[in-house]
């Protein structure tokens, strides 16, 4: 016998959505996000790539197709040497960054007994992400000039007779200061690998007989080797890409890729070459984090 | 035989409790000895101590007699099975195996060839020779169970430490594994101290069986003798099924009765030396000890009862029992094949004095 129940039936698909509502209420929800992205992230990377195709003529923008700007990136001095300077500055500081995150992020994880005690480092670690990096910029240029900090220890300490000037405008400044500001971000994201390997693995190492170091070596660093790319990732995205360093601290000759572009716009009124180098970059450092992505999946151990 | 490893008094206090409180054991040469324990125990913490992955706040670990309180994990001569397997998920079974054959400890180095084979011999030991290139996360919790036992033996150690290692793995599994565990401790004669919370694993597999609670040892027997004859009510409580029952020693025409409350009567027969009239003792009977029969108005002897509960498992008949009288509840375990009782049906629970073991006793009258 068929039957219908009128009143139960009603009552079911007023509880539960048929799948056409279901998705009709999932698309309300992503319009917004959908929007945020059209409106910020395709249209000016659609933008920036029509004015990488166009020319100035009298400092004027003048529409066109000619990827003669994008050749000229490659072609034309400085804008190569400068993009390559920028990304060995990223590098570096990146290196830097892991080398010097490494072992606090290892502190962290393994030798931070107490919740107390994981917690002050852990506020150590991104207090100083509550200061401008502005603030911190110019804090790097009192200590490293020629009546900074550091000259005037050196002075007490007679192991210099005048101030030196090579601690700042140089290549090293802007390298020592992205490290500074940029490590807390290799310290996260390494803290974040490691705090993911159970303690027994480190104990089942020392009960076979392994040293520290072999412990270190053999399982703890290839564990981590997700998270090191992740934060060399992050540090060298941020460092290359980086102006307020080299503006405050780096002298004439650590200008950086960010700083070309400035001046392109705001000096030199050539948009479409500034256009291009960003389309350069973008390309580029897509295609390295490609890689570094790929390279991080393939080193992440399920566990 | 002689003591392997030796406990002196072992402590471990941490910030506000108490894990091991004052523990002293010797595990001899070449035995299985389990640490059995509910959660809590402390039989986890005094293997670790025992391994030195964590050290004692007072006492003594002692190896062949030598103190090792304060060696530190690398350098002793055990390995562990971990609860979790602790594979390192990063290294294929090989790897994994021969971790241990390839650390700098090892000196003279362990050669190439040799690690080849001796790595071979325990994939083969364990059945997993199919496995060897695959990483931990590609194999099943017995498979990996498997290869922690060999990355385990593969050094040769003189003792090896289990911390609840088929915890993890379903029924069947752990059915068959503990026959493994069992075989390759005949075939390899190595002291084994293994952590269970399981009294049936702990009483098939061990030679001897340590009873933890609160971070004391209550008794180090072996599984018969704890079976039978527990030191304590806890012991008596923690494994098996047992009846504890409370009551004042009498004297009876050749040897003793127990009055229970309510004026039921057990025989003791001639009881445990040292026995004496109006004593308040604690005894303990195995549920299976207990025979039920169905009550014919004429026969004498025994406890009269009532069936409050009847539970069929199969094999056995379990009863709950409740004592003419007292209202005192009794458990008991019959075969089958004695026939079922139905629930409310009064009976007659005969008991051996043989099998009524004193756990406790109280000097002088009771009240």
């Amino acid at each position: 016998m068929r039957h219908r129940a009128p009143v139960g039936g009603r009552a079911v698909s007023a509880a539960a959505q048929t799948p056409r509502q279901e998705r009709r209420q999932l698309l309300i929800w992503l319009v917004p996000p959908l929007l945020w992205f059209t409106v910020f992230m395709v249209i000016p990377y659609c933008l920036l790539f029509y004015y990488s195709l166009g020319s100035t003529e009298y400092m004027t923008f003048k529409p066109g197709f000619s990827p003669a700007n994008l050749i000229r990136v490659f072609r034309t001095e400085p804008y190569l040497s400068v993009l390559l300077k920028s990304a060995r500055i990223g590098a570096l500081t990146a290196l830097g960054a892991t080398v010097l995150g490494y072992p606090v992020a290892f502190c962290l994880a393994f030798h931070t007994r107490t919740p107390r005690a994981k917690f002050l480092i852990y506020l150590l670690v991104i207090v100083p992400w509550w200061a401008a990096y502005l603030v911190k910029a110019y804090a790097w240029k009192t200590i490293l000039g020629t009546n900074g900090l550091l000259n005037a220890l050196l002075l007490k300490l007679h192991l210099i007779h005048e101030p030196l000037t090579l601690f700042l405008y140089n290549q090293f400044s802007v390298v020592l200061t992205l490290i500074y500001i940029f490590t807390p971000f290799a310290i996260l994201s390494i803290y974040a690998q490691l705090e993911r390997i159970p303690t027994s693995i480190v104990e089942a190492a020392s009960n076979l007989g392994a040293t520290t170091f072999e412990t270190l070596t053999r399982i703890i660093i290839p564990l981590s080797l997700p998270g090191v790319l992740a934060g060399g990732i992050i540090t060298f995205a941020l460092a290359t890409g980086d102006f307020i360093a080299p503006a405050l601290l780096g002298g004439p000759n650590a200008i950086m890729i960010s700083n070309v572009v400035i001046n392109l716009l705001g000096v030199a009124f050539d948009w479409p070459m500034a256009a291009s180098i960003g389309i350069v970059v973008i390309g580029v450092g897509t295609a390295l984090i490609s890689v570094a992505h790929y390279l991080e999946h393939r080193s992440q151990a399920r566990f | 035989m002689n003591t392997i490893i030796e406990a002196r008094g072992l402590q471990k206090h941490y910030a506000g409790s108490v894990a091991v409180k004052n523990l002293s054991l010797g595990v001899t040469e070449g035995e299985f000895l389990s640490l059995l324990g509910a959660s809590g125990s402390g039989k986890t913490t005094t293997l670790r101590m025992i391994a030195g992955l964590e050290y004692p706040t007072g006492g003594q670990v002692l190896f062949q007699g030598e103190d090792i309180t304060h060696v530190p994990a690398a350098r002793r001569k055990m390995r562990m099975v971990f609860q979790d397997f602790a594979l390192f998920p990063n290294l294929t079974v090989w790897d994994n195996v021969a971790f241990g054959l390839r650390l700098r400890i090892n000196r003279p180095r362990v050669s190439s060839e040799e690690i080849k084979v001796r790595v071979g011999r325990y994939l083969d030991t364990v059945q997993l020779s199919g496995h060897a290139d695959k990483l931990p996360h590609q194999l099943s919790g017995g498979q990996r169970q498997r290869v922690a036992l060999a990355r385990a033996l593969v050094t040769d150690p003189p003792v090896v430490l289990f911390d609840e290692p088929l915890g993890s793995l379903d029924a069947s599994m752990r059915k068959i594994m503990q026959i493994e565990l069992k075989r390759l401790h005949r075939e390899l004669r190595k002291t084994f101290i293994y952590v269970t919370h399981d009294q049936e694993e702990a009483m098939g597999l061990s030679d001897r069986v340590a009873v933890l609670q609160d971070g004391e040892l209550l008794q180090l027997a072996t599984p018969e003798e704890i079976y039978a004859r527990p030191e304590s009510e806890a012991v008596a409580r923690f494994i098996g099924t047992a009846n504890i029952l409370t009551g004042t020693v009498q004297a009876a025409d050749g040897g003793f009765v127990l009055q229970l409350p309510g004026g039921a009567l057990l025989s003791l027969g001639n009881g445990p030396s040292g026995l004496s009239p109006s004593q308040a003792v604690t005894v303990m009977i195995r549920a299976e000890q207990l025979r039920v029969n169905s009550a014919s108005p004429q026969a004498g002897g025994g406890l009269a009862a009532r069936v409050a509960e009847r539970l069929f498992l199969g094999d056995k008949v379990r009863y709950e029992l409740e004592l003419a009288g007292s209202g005192l509840r009794l458990t008991a375990l019959n075969p089958n094949s004695a026939g079922l009782i139905a629930v409310g049906d009064p009976v007659q629970v005969l008991i051996e004095s043989s099998h009524v073991c004193v756990i406790g006793r109280r000097s002088g009258a009771a009240r």
